[in-house]
């Protein structure tokens, strides 16, 4: 019977019975084998739905054995069930999993309600969800020195041990004998306090001699220190542009200079990332209507969590075309890679010729704190008297300090050439472990290696289950990563055997395997 | 023999078998239907949709019978965004997904099943394409674990039996190719909405309507014959309750959502149809392809209608589809290459932070308040306005526009303030009522 024709869809009666009125009727009778009533009610069923379950045979509802026996009623039974009860009865779902695994940090961000206390309870409760799940990747803690391999307790108070890649010590300078020297020496000779401003009295003879060392490491002379890495960034935007000027900034750059730049001045534009043509059109269109103000273009040299770098010889080049300056942020690269330690300016061959470099000496040089270099004496002056960080900060501590500048010494020896062959040793054995095993890391080889997972249920899982199997590895997911780009970063240190990297390839691959399992998820893990 | 069977003659398969057939292969496409004809659908076309058909020489045909806007009215409790696909995204991703950006255009449009999938089973046919309608598969053909050809009845009854390099399986979410393969499910979310829908003459508010409040929302839509689709769709978990009034309980939707728009329906609209429904919505994945059989459209990924994506997915399959399996019927890749490049570009993490994207809005739950300030800091923000549009259309990445820096950004350029909006005034409260099923 052509039932689908148009001239029947057009003189339906507008007060037929609704479909789902009519399953009803129709799973009524067939569990009582009435299959004259499955028929006759059938054929009231609208084109459209007998269109759309073309696996329910409508047509043939005559022709069914009565008595069931075959089976077929059930399976009809059955499929017309499924279509028409909620799916989510059917597979019941611990609900503290599915809130732990739906939601992401965002959905937290703009909470309701004038009590500022009372309205953090909502993040909270999701906290908490994450933590019984034992989904929370964050606020871990180590119970010894991390080396290639740590031992840590989780925030639930679990410990496990496992091949550390969480600790960013590229060089693995926090076991090393001359670091661990230069930190007894100070603590012996200033003590542990820097009891002031390094405007006022807070920095030491130590001080000067790591802002020389830097100085010389990165080819500019004029160096500013900062408690933080995170103080020298923001320190930098913000006592640098106004409101009336302009940042350019990459997409993807550390959220120090996201929020510097949010801080300075309304007329922030996010370029994509590392694309340099979309700078230089974005500095034509700005100079085409602003020719008065600044314009900082801001980015990292090796990115944090992509592992790439741009093209800074022609990001460089194009600032100076149109008056803009560019800010260079070094933090992951400077010390643990490029020719002497130089870092992606060195491989440039761009030392000495970036306007304003900063970085961070809590990835390589073993310490906290940052800094600020440029050629210009008046731009440092001027830093550190606006970059409020700088100025209302306590400066960093003399041990701090002096473990810094023994870093900074070795670093540019030719035990740093040698600690920097080992850590690249690691990186290509991880890299080409996890590469050969069907895997996607991103970006290119540096100690940061980025293993891409995309979904956060698939990472969050994964990480879980890496915990118990002797692999630390630190998922980031939002705000650190867009939405559904989560991944593990991977921090490779000179101390990794090239063997350990490998057996932690392995295990990563193994839990990645499981929790797809676990999730039943057919996706993989090409970008687009 | 045929170089391709495919199995379903809709958005899927009418145009697989149509581009297919424009290579020049060997094709017979077969649906149980026959055409004009509707099917279960929200049928809406997004403008890559629109861009997929005028790409192949079909839009002119659809927009002459066919009402197009290019901007459209999202509005959620109340705040209203306007705005439309802008070019430059519809172009990069022609460009990412297949190679080329030719045909871009911006509209978007309802179209009704029983208009389109004709324009689409006729358009195949012309390619070349041998269409059987009325044409039922009972039995896929396997030799040494391979698909290698169908068997069925025609609607005369009698029993036919065709083989083919490879079976095309376009059949829709219950596809019949998938259940005779006995295909797992992955990536099962079974939080969806229920949908029921049905068509108004007598109004014409211009572009299409998108509202949302609460747990439930509506739409209403200028279609064909000077009607408007007016849908209204909430979470699976009502549905039953919602069943119990059908045509009362639309109107009831329609007030409470958008009292504006249930007005117009109400007192200047004329029903000309029954009112049609669906929760047959949870979303899956299935494995893409296997020896001898590939699957399009529906039939390897359902979703929920929410964010009427359907037909316009099924045409991006089919021009992923038709151009893998063009290189291997060409000879140029092996069918491993071929099927591995189809899958790479359906199983990318782009699509699984949509697919994610969607499940989490069929499961219908109120808007945060984080969410409905966002949509405050969009407004007079047209282009963020128009990119955020581009991506709830899959148009553009979810990562992108969903970013830390971009969301903070947005925040901090916003033009308007919350006080505006009677939702702030106790959110709380309100987000207490929402949780109430209002068909109970």
């Amino acid at each position: 019977m052509p039932h689908q024709g148009a001239d029947t869809v057009t003189t339906t009666d507008l007060h037929q019975r609704d479909d789902g009125e009519l399953i009803e009727v129709i799973l009524h009778a067939a569990r009582h084998g009435d299959v004259e009533a499955m028929t006759r009610t059938a054929a009231e069923v609208s084109d459209m739905t007998r269109n759309w379950a073309a696996h329910i045979p409508w047509d043939d509802f005559a022709a069914l054995d009565r008595s069931g026996a075959d089976g077929e009623l059930a399976q009809i039974v059955a499929d017309l069930t499924e279509m028409w009860e909620p799916a989510h009865l059917h597979s019941p779902v611990d609900p503290d999993e599915e809130y732990a695994l739906d939601k992401n940090a965002y959905d937290f961000y703009r909470p309701a309600g004038r009590n500022l206390l009372a309205r953090t309870e909502d993040f909270y409760g999701w906290v908490q969800a994450r933590r019984r799940t034992e989904t929370w990747q964050y606020s871990r803690v180590l119970e010894a020195a991390p080396d290639s391999v740590a031992q840590i307790t989780n925030d639930l108070g679990r410990r496990t041990r496992g091949i550390n890649f969480n600790s960013q010590d590229y060089l693995s300078f926090n076991t090393h004998p001359a670091i661990r020297e230069a930190a007894t020496r100070a603590m012996r000779d200033y003590g542990p306090h820097s009891a002031g401003s390094p405007m006022v009295l807070g920095n030491t003879r130590i001080s000067d001699e790591l802002e020389v060392a830097l100085g010389e490491l990165v080819g500019l002379e004029h160096v500013t220190l900062f408690p933080t890495g995170w103080a020298a960034g923001f320190g930098a935007v913000v006592g640098l542009v106004r409101q009336s000027d302009h940042v350019l900034i990459d997409r993807l750059a550390h959220s120090c200079l996201q929020q510097g730049a949010r801080a300075a001045t309304r007329n922030v534009v996010r370029y994509e990332h590392l694309n340099v043509e979309a700078v230089r059109q974005h500095l034509v269109d700005i100079r085409s209507h602003d020719t008065r103000n600044g314009i900082l273009v801001v980015t990292d040299g090796l990115f944090s969590v992509d592992a790439d770098w741009p093209d800074l010889v022609t990001l460089q080049r194009v600032c100076r075309e149109h008056d803009a300056t560019l800010l260079v942020d070094v933090a992951h690269d400077l010390g643990s890679m490029g020719p002497g330690g130089t870092g992606v300016l060195g491989m440039q061959n761009l030392l000495g010729e970036v306007d304003i470099v900063m970085g961070a000496f809590s990835k390589t040089f073993c310490s906290n704190g940052g800094f600020v270099a440029s050629n210009s004496p008046a731009l440092k002056q001027y830093v550190k008297m606006f970059g409020g960080s700088h100025f209302f900060s306590n400066a960093l501590s003399p041990v701090q300090t002096a473990v810094v500048r023994e870093a900074a010494r070795i670093i540019r020896s030719p035990e740093g050439d040698e600690l920097r062959a080992r850590l690249f040793t690691a990186i290509h054995a991880l890299r080409d472990e996890l590469t050969g095993r069907g895997l996607t890391c991103m970006g290119e080889p540096s100690p940061i290696v980025p293993l891409l997972i995309g979904n956060e249920k698939l990472a969050r899982t994964a990480n879980r289950l890496l915990f118990d199997r002797g692999v630390l590895a630190f998922m980031v997911e939002f705000p650190v990563t867009p939405t559904g780009s989560s991944r593990f970063r991977l921090q490779v240190q000179a101390g990794h055997g090239p063997e350990e990297a490998r057996e932690a390839a392995r295990i990563i691959e193994g839990a990645i395997a499981d929790s797809r399992a676990y999730l039943s998820s057919a996706f993989g893990s090409a970008p687009r | 023999m045929y170089d391709a069977i495919v199995v379903g003659a809709r958005c899927a398969g009418a145009s697989t078998a149509l581009l297919l057939a424009r290579q020049g292969h060997r094709v017979l496409v077969v649906d149980r239907s026959s055409f004009p004809s509707d099917v279960i659908s929200t049928h809406f076309l997004w403008p890559h949709g629109m861009s997929y058909l005028n790409r192949w020489g079909l839009l002119d045909q659809v927009t002459a019978v066919t009402p197009t806007h290019t901007t459209i009215d999202i509005v959620n409790d109340g705040i209203r965004l306007t705005g439309s696909v802008p070019t430059d995204l519809l172009r990069e991703h022609f460009r990412d997904l297949h190679g080329d950006d030719s045909g871009v255009v911006q509209s978007y449009a309802s179209v009704r099943r029983r208009v389109l999938d004709e324009i689409l089973v006729e358009a195949a046919a012309k390619a070349g394409a041998e269409v059987r309608t009325n044409f039922t598969v009972r039995e896929l053909i396997v030799s040494d674990g391979r698909v290698v050809g169908v068997r069925g009845r025609a609607a005369d009854g009698q029993v036919f039996e065709e083989r083919a390099r490879i079976v095309v399986g376009a059949d829709g979410r219950n596809s019949f190719v998938a259940r005779a393969l006995d295909l797992p499910k992955y990536d099962e979310r079974p939080r969806c909405t229920f949908a029921y829908w049905s068509y108004w003459s007598g109004f014409d508010l211009g572009s299409g309507q998108i509202h949302r409040r609460g747990r439930l929302g509506c739409a209403v839509v200028p279609t064909n014959f000077a009607q408007n689709m007016v849908l209204v769709w909430g979470p699976s978990e009502w549905s039953r309750e919602f069943r119990a009034d059908v045509p009362g309980n639309t109107q009831r939707a329609l007030d409470f959502v958008s009292p504006e728009l249930g007005e117009v329906v109400r007192t200047r609209g004329t029903r000309e149809e029954r009112i049609y429904g669906t929760l047959d919505q949870s979303a899956f994945l299935r494995p893409l392809h296997g020896p001898g059989w590939v699957l399009v459209g529906d039939a390897e990924s359902a979703k929920d209608q929410c964010t009427a994506i359907g037909m316009t997915h099924a045409f991006r399959d089919a021009e992923l589809v038709s151009a893998a399996l063009g290189r291997w019927l060409t000879g140029e890749t092996s069918i491993d290459e071929s099927m591995a490049a189809y899958e790479g570009r359906r199983r990318s993490q782009n699509a699984a932070a949509y697919y994610d994207y969607v499940c989490t809005f069929a499961e219908m739950r109120p808007y945060r308040h984080d969410e409905l300030q966002l949509f405050v800091a969009l407004r007079g923000n047209q282009e963020e306005t128009d990119r955020f549009i581009a991506t709830h259309a899959d148009v553009a990445p979810v990562s992108e526009f969903f970013q830390a820096s971009n969301l903070f950004l947005l925040n901090d350029a916003a033009k308007e303030s919350s006080a505006g909006y009677a939702v702030f005034d106790d959110f709380a409260a309100t987000s207490r009522m929402y949780q109430q099923n209002l068909f109970a």
